[in-house]
């Protein structure tokens, strides 16, 4: 009977292939990072640029007054380049505001970079690394007003380029002064049909040229997309995760045998009942010896969930992969165990505001520290949050969860948004990791260091110990619309989760 | 009859001072520079590129490259204007008309190429925009950019060959040498351009050869057509390798330092072109033997000089290269150590591993078989292009 219906589960198991319409990890590509430069607590927006190479956007702001200048650098993440630099670029301090600073910086190279921020101030100097993963989001496409002009340009150089060839053809071995008779004329048209000829040969040829460097750079850009999980469900609850890339050159440069542990786990799996978000899961599936994740599901209703799986390749790269799968009714799952959570309630409310309290399991609940006015989109932020207890008071018992204050999972309510947020900011804690580790007077790699993958850059108490029941994470919504943010937090050993809805303009 | 005697006598005694007398009109001057001007710009923000980094378009080497464009349109557009408009213009018997204005063959290629330059900006700026800064020479706005160049340069040698072939004595000779010098901008534009495919590790592949054929001999057969010194393509040949060796040798001495990442060499210094190819050695057999076969039908001339270029070429640059690759060429002299910053320390450049370009002993012979014929095939069409050259008048 198990037999049975694990087949037709199987079957009836469909997995939504369609690439979904967003942008890699996913849909929210610059960089919301906070941490400490020495003595220096410093907040970091890194707006990538849409292509690479291109100009990032670094905006750095100092919780102190006593930073007096901040100097940036990009390298690579790991291996070669992630050593030498270059010169650093200065960044500019607001006259109105003397705690912000603003530069640019070019990233040359897609992949994992690392931007090295380097701060000097009253109290000497400090330095910390903000990882950043460099990728082309999309092709520019060409405004008609410059098609326009290229195009008369290109037919008044082709034109010009025959007229000038007739012209030569028609008198230049004339001796000066004589006039050009109608044999220098014939001669004349003859050669200029052959340059017609060759010169729409020449822009056939460059026009597909320009087709070719474009359908790479397409290609590049889509290397970079959130690559599509297969899923298959086995023995009715057991989920199997393998990537699978656009093509060949993806499929063998991402091996999911080689991953690195992001704070304690090799793969975040976060299952969301679409279409409203009422059901999430947050799971931590491991790996097979066949190169595949594997996670026996608890208990679930049927129905179509999105998918996200959080995973980070070896130089440092996160890639979250993405699906939508329709599963049967999950009667005989395995009980949530770990660090492992779930949560379910209403679903998301269209347009009904910003959301500033929500309730834990318990009966205690969450205060979003919501700042005044309405959510605005591209606006970095630190998103304040207090946990209370029962009787409304901050609570006493909040643990570390996975070796942090929380965890947050931002996500649009078309599913094209989705970043799994931490104190530290939106960055891959294993790429900080790796970030902090490369900085002059690092001795060992995070991965020997700290086979846990815990954060090194920000040490938290043992799990058991109680932490302040304040977290926050630096966040900007990528884009307007309805969001909801699901924060969790782990009170007395139990990981509970409180969701608010959003509303960004 | 001693009257009849002296007046031919006397009218060459005054051509000839007036020859000697007469200088180089201001025009092609501006043009040399303006050529010039895109050489040093084009040297130096390749060496910018690979030494610093493009951080901004307002580099000094941009503004020269562009420079350029602007000074050969500028100059060459108010020849063709005032030309034009003065009906008692010397110059106007001299020229050619096109959509109703009148210059200088020449003048009218400069401009051609000013306009291909001033198009390509926009272009190249969108490309950056679209596909990202790009780190390759070779691309569409880059190719439009360099035929531009090459316009100017091209435009620039036509000026110069209609004056020289309308001059005699002392003045026709200044021109020659003003001649062969602007020449061999236009060889080392299409072998500059190759540059991708030239690097010393390719130099043992057949590829390599096929390239070099494609880009150089057409040029040394044209100047020896075009030019009456028997010693032509040594000449620009010889010009052409000190002035690359000036580039080799002098840019270094300027330091700098990448502010692009990521870095992957320690750069210190502008980074230096590759030491120049030995397109000497071919140039000088070139013009040995094209002197024992000045008398030839071109059609069997051009097959031996064609080989002979080729043969010549592969003597000196195959063994040339091998000693490239050695630690005796990591100095100063042969600047085999011009790492750009960007090239990773595992790449075979720096490792001075041979690329195989091919992929058997077949294809090799095959590619190299290929590249005697073109190089037969360009000596050809350079001679027929050396002998138009030799007929400009306007």
């Amino acid at each position: 009977m198990t037999s049975l219906r694990s087949r037709i589960f199987k079957l009836a198991l469909l997995i939504v292939a369609v690439a979904l319409p967003i942008s890699a990890h996913v849909g929210s590509a610059d960089v919301f990072f906070e941490g400490s430069a020495g003595p220096y607590h410093l907040f970091v927006t890194i707006r990538v640029p849409q292509v690479i190479p291109g100009v990032a956007e670094i905006e750095v702001r100092s919780e102190s007054g006593d930073v007096r200048s901040i100097q940036i650098v990009p390298l690579r993440l790991t291996g070669q380049g992630s050593n030498l630099a270059p010169t650093p670029d200065l960044t500019v301090q607001s006259k109105d505001d003397p705690q912000f600073f603003t530069g640019n910086l070019w990233l040359m190279e897609s992949g994992a970079l690392q931007v090295r921020i380097m701060a000097d101030g009253t109290k000497g100097k400090g330095e910390i690394s903000v990882p950043v993963a460099s990728f082309a989001q999309r092709v520019l496409p060409m405004e008609k007003p410059l098609e326009w002009t290229l195009l008369f340009l290109m037919i008044f150089l082709a034109v010009g380029i025959i007229s000038i060839v007739g012209a030569g053809a028609r008198e230049a071995k004339l001796d000066p002064g004589r006039v050009p008779g109608p044999p220098n004329s014939r001669h004349a048209r003859i050669i200029m049909a052959a340059t017609a000829v060759a010169v729409i040969t020449a822009l056939f040829l460059g026009r597909s040229w320009w087709g070719s460097v474009d359908l790479d750079y397409q290609r590049n850009v889509n290397h970079y997309k959130p690559p599509q999980a297969e899923t298959s469900l086995e023995n009715g609850n057991r989920l199997i995760l393998r990537v699978s890339g656009l093509d060949t050159t993806w499929n063998g440069r991402i091996d999911l045998s080689k991953l690195i542990l992001d704070h304690e786990h090799l793969m975040h799996l976060f299952l969301i009942g679409m279409p409203g978000m009422d059901r999430m899961w947050h799971l931590h599936p491991n790996p097979t010896p066949d190169g595949a994740f594997a996670e026996n599901l608890p208990n679930m209703p049927a129905g179509r969930y999105q998918l996200y799986a959080d995973i980070v390749d070896r130089r440092g790269f996160p890639w979250t992969l993405v699906a939508e799968v329709d599963l049967p009714q999950i009667s005989d799952g395995v009980p949530l165990s770990g660090d492992d959570s779930s949560w379910s309630g209403a679903p998301l409310a269209s347009a009904a505001g910003n959301q500033t309290v929500a309730a834990l399991a318990d009966g205690g609940r969450i205060v979003w520290n919501v700042p005044p006015g309405p959510l605005q989109s591209n606006v970095a932020m630190d998103f304040k949050f207090t946990v209370e207890d029962q009787s409304g008071k901050p609570a006493q018992d909040v643990q570390t969860y996975m070796g942090m204050a929380g965890h947050a999972e931002f996500v649009r309510s078309d599913f094209t948004v989705f970043a799994h947020v931490h104190p530290a900011g939106s960055v891959s804690m294993a790429a900080l990791d790796l970030a902090q580790a490369s900085l002059p007077g690092a001795t060992s790699s995070p991965q020997d260091s700290n086979p846990e993958g815990m954060a090194m850059s920000m040490p938290m108490p043992n799990s058991s110990a109680s932490i302040p029941p304040e977290v926050g994470f630096p966040y900007g919504f990528p884009q307007p619309g309805d969001y909801r943010i699901f924060v969790q937090v782990k009170r007395a050993g139990r990981v509970q989760t409180a969701v608010f809805d959003a509303h960004v303009q | 009859m001693a009257e009849s005697l002296a007046h031919p006598l006397q009218s060459q005694a005054a051509t000839h001072d007036s020859a000697l007398a007469r200088s180089i009109p201001w025009y092609i001057w501006a043009c040399v520079i303006a050529v010039l001007s895109g050489v040093f710009g084009a040297v130096w923000d390749i060496s910018w590129h690979e030494s610093i980094g493009r951080d901004t378009f307002w580099t000094p080497a941009h503004m020269l490259i562009y420079l350029c464009g602007v000074l050969a349109g500028l100059s060459c557009g108010y020849l063709i204007l005032s030309i034009t408009f003065q009906k008692d213009s010397p110059l106007r018997d001299s020229g050619v008309t096109m959509w109703g204005v009148r210059g200088p063959l020449g003048a009218f290629i400069c401009s051609w190429g000013a306009a291909a330059m001033i198009t390509s900006a926009p272009f190249d700026n969108w490309w950056h925009n679209a596909y990202g800064l790009d780190v390759k020479i070779l691309s569409p706005p880059h190719v439009l950019l360099a035929l531009g160049m090459m316009g100017i340069r091209f435009g620039t040698v036509i000026l110069i060959l209609a004056e020289m072939n309308r001059a005699e004595g002392a003045y026709r000779a200044r021109l020659e040498k003003l001649f062969l010098f602007a020449f061999l901008f236009l060889m080392a534009t299409t072998v500059g351009m190759a540059q991708e495919f030239t690097n010393r590790v390719y130099m043992h592949g057949a590829q390599f050869y096929l390239v070099i054929m494609i880009t150089a001999p057409i040029w040394i057969a044209t100047v020896t057509r075009a030019s009456k010194s028997p010693w032509a393509a040594t000449i620009m040949t010889a010009m052409y390798t000190a002035m690359h060796l000036a580039f080799c040798w002098f840019l270094p001495l300027a330091p700098a330092q990448p502010k692009l990442g990521p870095v992957y060499q320690t750069v210190t210094h502008l980074v230096p072109p590759d030491f120049p190819l030995l397109l000497i050695v071919p140039a000088i057999v070139f013009d040995l033997l094209r002197r024992r076969t000045s008398t030839w039908n071109p059609w069997i001339q051009a097959p031996v000089l064609g080989a002979a270029f080729f043969a010549g070429f592969l003597a000196a640059q195959w063994p040339f290269a091998t000693f490239l690759m050695s630690p005796a060429a990591h100095n100063a002299i042969f600047v085999a150590n011009n790492y750009p910053y960007f090239v990773p320390a595992t790449s075979l450049w720096v490792r001075n591993i041979f690329v195989h370009s091919e992929h058997s002993t077949t294809q090799f012979w095959m590619t190299m078989s290929i590249a005697l014929a073109v190089a037969v095939l360009m000596t050809r069409i350079g001679f027929s292009f050396g002998d138009w050259m030799r007929r400009i008048r306007r």
